[in-house]
C-alpha cells in the first residue's frame, strides 16, 4: 500500500525528501495528518471546481490576442469604458458618503430610530430585479409614474428619462445608490458601534463634539473600514449587471452599457462568447490592483476598525 | 404466423411511418417556452404521442427565450450538447453551421420535401466554412413573418375606417399619421399613429427596417450566392428611403418617444396599452397574448393588416415578406442521433406539424403550404389568421438574408441597420450620411465571412 509520503517523495534526494515531508506535515502527528487531509480535500475540490476552473477557463477564453483589437475598435466599447468609470466613481463614492452620514444619523437613540432603520433597509432587502424593472417603468416617458406625477401636479411634460444617454446613465446610478446605500449604512453603523464608548466620552470631555468629534475621532477610527468598504464596493460594482440591464437596458442605442452588460451582449446577443469574456477581462488591470490593496488592508495588524 | 407478423409490422409502419420501435432509448431536447401556455402544451402532447408510439423517451426542457439562447451558445461553446435543439435565435443554424457544429439532416427533410415551402427548404440550409459547401442542417418546424397589428377601435375613434386603408406602402403608413392627427384634435394626449421600433435592442428593429428596405426595392441587398450588393443604386436608394421614412416618422412625432429605447416586449406592451394605433411586429403574439383575457379585443377591436397581407409597394407591386423559419437541429456530439432524427421525422409529418401550430393558437405559421388551407387558418370569423397565413405562406415570401450569408446575422445582432433610423430620428442626421456609415460597417462585417 502506498503511504502518504510516497506521493511527494519520488525523484528527490532523501534529505530534501524529508524536508518537504516535514514542511507538509508541520506539527501534525499520527492520524492527525490523515484527518487534516480529509478535511482539506473537499474544500480543495470545491475550490478547484468552482473557483479555479471557471477563472482559468475564462482567462483561456479571453486569451486570444486578436480579440482585443476588435474589442477596442468597437465604438460601443469605448462608450462603455467611460460609462463604467463614471458608474464606479459616482456610484461608489456617493453611496458610501451617504452611508457614512446616515450611519451617524442611525446612531441616535430611541425606538423610533430602530423602526426607521427597518424601513430604511427595505430597498436592500427586496429582490433587485423586480425593483429595477419597476424603476424602468416608472421612468417611461409616456406613461411612467414620475412624468404622470409631474403632469398632474404641475402640468409639466417630464423628459424622456431613458431616451438620453446621460439621463439614462444617471437613472442607473441613482437606482444603484438607492438599492445599496442601506447595506453599506448597516456596515458602517456596525463600525461606529464598535468604537469604544470611553473613547467617545473622553473626546467629548475634551470638547470634541459634533463635527469636531466626527473629524478627529470617529472618521479616523472608521477610515480603514471605509476604505475597505470602498474597495469591496468597487469590485462588486464592476461586476454589476442588474441595474444597467433592467433600468436602461444598455440603451438608448447601446450608449449606457457597462463592461458587465457589454460582456453579456457580446457573448449571447452577438453569439461571440470569447469577445464577451474579453470585454469583462479588460477590467482586470483595474481589478487586480484593487484586490491587492484590499488584501493588504485586510492584513493590517494595527488595531483599527 | 410469420406472414401474420410481417403484416402486423407493415400495418404499424403505415400507421406511424417514421416510428420504428427499437430498444427503448432516450434523447434530450431543448425548446423555447411559448408566449402562451398552449404552445408548451401542444409541444408536450407531441412528445408524449411520439413516446407512446415509439417506446423511446424524449427528455424535453422548455426554457424561457433569453436563457435558452444563452444555454445554446454555452452548450455549443463547451461541447456539452443535447440531442435536439431549436434554432433560437433562428440564425444560430447558420452561425454554427459555419463552424461545422451540426449533423446533416437532409435525410430527415427528404421525408417531407414535397410538402415544405421553397422558403422553408432554403432556410434549412447553411454554408459550412469547414467543408466549403452548403448543406441541410435544419428541419423546418414553424415560420413567422412580421405583420401589421392595428387598433380598429382607435381608427374608428378618429372618424376613419380600416376599410379605407390604402393598398400601397407609404400611403398605408401615412394613413395612421392622419389617425393620430385626428385623435390629437379630440384631446388624446398620448396616442401615436405608428409603433415603429426605432431602437437598437432585440430583433424587432432589424425586421422593421428590412420590411421597408424590401418594400422600397432593396431586396437584392444579399443574393442567394451570399454576395453583398451595397453598390447597387437600387439597394442604396431603398436603404435611404427606409431610414428617412422610419426616422422621419419618429422625428415628426408619430412614433412614441420611448420607442428609441424599446426592447422586443416593449412595443407589445405599448400596443396593448393603446399607446399607438398600429405596430409592425413579428408573429401574432400581440393578438394571441390577449385572446383569452380580452376576446372582445381579439375579435372586434384589433385587426391584422387591414388589407390582405402586406400593402403593395409604391408602384403597386406585391411586397415579399421576409420569413423566419424555426428549425430543429441536431448538434455534433449528440449522444442519440438516431432517436433525434426519428423524432424529427415524426414531428414533421403534416398532421403533427399542422397540429403544432394550430394548437399553439396560430402564433406561428406552418411551413407547408397545404396546411394553410385548413379550416383553422381560413376561419372567416377570425380577423387575424387568414391575413397572416396569406402574408407568410401563400403570398410572395423570401427567407431572411442571414440564410445566404452568416454576416447578416452579425449585422442584425449588432443592430447596424438600427443606427440610420436612430440617427435620423434622434439627431436629425441626413439619411444619406447615416446609411453610408451603416454600409461601411456592414462591409467590415461581411469581410469577416468570406465564402467560397
Amino acid at each position: 500500500m502506498m503511504d502518504t509520503a510516497s506521493v511527494v517523495d519520488f525523484g528527490r534526494p532523501a534529505g530534501r525528501r524529508h524536508a518537504v515531508w516535514r514542511f507538509l506535515r508541520g506539527n501534525l502527528k499520527g492520524t492527525e495528518y490523515t484527518w487534516a487531509v480529509a478535511f482539506v480535500v473537499p474544500y480543495a475540490a470545491v475550490f478547484l471546481t468552482f473557483v479555479a476552473y471557471p477563472v482559468v477557463y475564462g482567462v483561456w477564453m479571453g486569451s486570444e490576442r486578436g480579440l482585443y483589437p476588435e474589442l477596442f475598435a468597437d465604438p460601443i466599447y469605448q462608450n462603455t469604458v467611460v460609462n463604467t468609470v463614471l458608474y464606479l466613481a459616482i456610484g461608489v463614492n456617493v453611496k458610501l458618503f451617504l452611508a457614512l452620514l446616515l450611519s451617524g444619523f442611525f446612531m441616535r437613540p430611541g425606538w423610533w430610530m430602530k423602526a426607521l432603520l427597518l424601513i430604511f433597509v427595505l430597498p436592500w432587502a427586496v429582490p433587485q430585479i423586480s425593483t429595477f424593472i419597476s424603476i424602468h417603468w416608472m421612468l417611461n416617458g409616456e406613461w411612467g409614474f414620475l412624468n404622470n406625477v409631474l403632469y398632474t401636479l404641475f402640468h409639466v411634460e417630464g423628459p424622456h428619462w431613458l431616451n438620453d444617454r446621460w439621463t439614462a446613465l444617471g437613472a442607473v446610478i441613482v437606482s444603484h445608490i438607492w438599492k445599496w446605500t442601506p447595506f453599506w449604512t448597516l456596515i458602517l453603523l456596525a463600525g461606529r458601534m464598535a468604537i469604544p464608548l470611553d473613547i467617545r466620552d473622553t473626546a467629548r470631555v475634551d470638547g470634541a463634539t459634533g463635527l469636531r468629534g466626527f473629524v478627529y475621532i470617529t472618521f479616523p477610527l472608521l477610515a480603514n473600514l471605509y476604505l475597505i468598504c470602498t474597495l469591496l464596493s468597487t469590485i462588486f460594482l464592476l461586476g454589476d449587471f442588474n441595474a444597467v440591464y433592467f433600468v436602461s437596458g444598455g440603451g438608448p442605442a447601446n450608449t449606457t452599457h457597462v463592461l458587465a452588460t457589454l460582456g453579456i451582449r457580446n457573448a449571447f446577443d452577438i453569439a461571440q462568447p470569447r469577445l464577451g469574456v474579453a470585454a469583462v477581462m479588460s477590467a482586470l488591470p483595474l481589478v487586480i490592483p484593487l484586490v491587492i490593496v484590499l488584501m493588504r488592508k485586510l492584513r493590517t495588524a494595527e488595531v483599527q476598525l | 404466423m410469420l406472414r401474420g407478423s410481417l403484416a402486423l409490422a407493415a400495418a404499424k409502419t403505415v400507421a406511424f411511418p417514421h416510428v420504428v420501435k427499437a430498444a427503448a432509448t432516450t434523447a434530450t431536447m431543448w425548446f423555447s417556452q411559448g408566449f402562451v401556455q398552449d404552445e408548451d402544451v401542444v409541444l408536450r402532447k407531441i412528445v408524449a404521442d411520439y413516446e407512446k408510439a415509439s417506446g423511446n423517451k424524449i427528455e424535453l426542457s422548455i426554457i424561457p427565450f433569453a436563457p435558452h439562447r444563452q444555454k445554446i451558445i454555452s452548450a455549443i461553446t463547451s461541447d456539452v450538447v443535447p440531442d435536439i435543439m431549436q434554432s433560437e435565435p433562428n440564425e444560430i443554424l447558420q452561425l454554427y453551421a459555419w463552424q461545422d457544429k451540426w449533423v446533416d439532416v437532409s435525410d430527415v427533410v427528404e421525408t417531407q420535401r414535397a410538402q415544405f415551402s421553397e422558403t422553408a427548404l432554403t432556410a434549412s440550409q447553411a454554408y459550412n466554412n469547414v467543408t466549403k459547401k452548403r448543406a441541410t442542417y435544419g428541419v423546418p418546424l414553424r415560420a413567422a413573418v412580421v405583420p401589421c397589428h392595428i387598433w380598429k377601435s382607435l381608427v374608428e375613434k378618429a372618424a376613419m375606417k380600416v376599410e379605407d386603408l390604402p393598398k400601397t406602402w407609404d400611403a398605408y403608413f401615412d394613413f395612421f399619421k392622419k389617425v393620430q392627427d385626428n385623435l390629437r384634435k379630440q384631446g388624446e394626449r398620448k396616442v401615436y399613429g405608428l409603433g415603429f421600433q426605432v431602437t437598437a435592442s432585440g430583433v424587432d428593429p432589424y425586421n422593421l427596417f428590412m420590411a421597408f428596405l424590401v418594400a422600397y426595392g432593396g431586396q437584392d441587398v444579399v443574393t442567394k450566392d451570399g454576395k453583398l450588393h451595397l453598390n447597387d443604386p437600387k439597394v442604396k436608394q431603398a436603404a435611404i428611403k427606409a431610414a428617412a421614412y422610419l426616422g422621419g416618422a419618429y422625428r415628426d412625432g408619430y412614433v412614441p418617444p420611448s420607442a428609441i429605447n424599446w426592447n422586443d416586449a416593449d412595443d407589445n406592451n405599448a400596443f396593448h396599452a393603446k399607446l399607438m394605433v398600429m405596430d409592425v411586429d413579428g408573429t401574432l403574439s400581440t393578438e394571441v397574448a390577449i385572446k383569452e383575457k380580452h376576446p372582445e379585443w381579439y375579435f372586434n377591436e384589433i385587426v391584422t393588416h387591414g388589407v390582405p397581407g402586406y400593402p403593395n409597394d409604391n408602384a403597386g407591386n406585391p411586397v415579399p415578406s421576409i420569413v423566419n423559419i424555426t428549425n430543429g437541429l441536431i448538434p455534433k456530439g449528440a449522444k442519440n442521433v438516431t432517436v433525434a432524427k426519428e423524432f424529427l421525422k415524426y414531428f414533421i409529418q403534416p398532421k403533427v406539424i399542422g397540429e403544432f401550430v394550430e394548437l399553439g393558437l396560430g402564433r406561428w405559421l406552418p411551413v407547408m403550404p397545404s396546411l394553410a388551407k385548413s379550416p383553422f387558418w381560413q376561419n372567416p370569423k377570425d380577423p387575424h389568421l387568414k391575413g397572416y397565413v396569406q402574408q407568410g405562406l401563400l403570398g410572395p415570401t423570401r427567407p431572411d438574408y442571414y440564410v445566404f450569408n452568416l454576416a447578416m446575422a452579425e449585422v442584425r445582432a449588432q443592430h447596424v441597420w438600427s443606427m440610420p433610423m436612430i440617427e435620423v430620428a434622434r439627431e436629425g442626421v441626413k439619411p444619406e450620411v447615416a446609411v453610408d456609415k451603416a454600409f461601411k460597417r456592414i462591409e467590415e462585417i461581411f469581410s469577416k465571412y468570406p465564402m467560397a
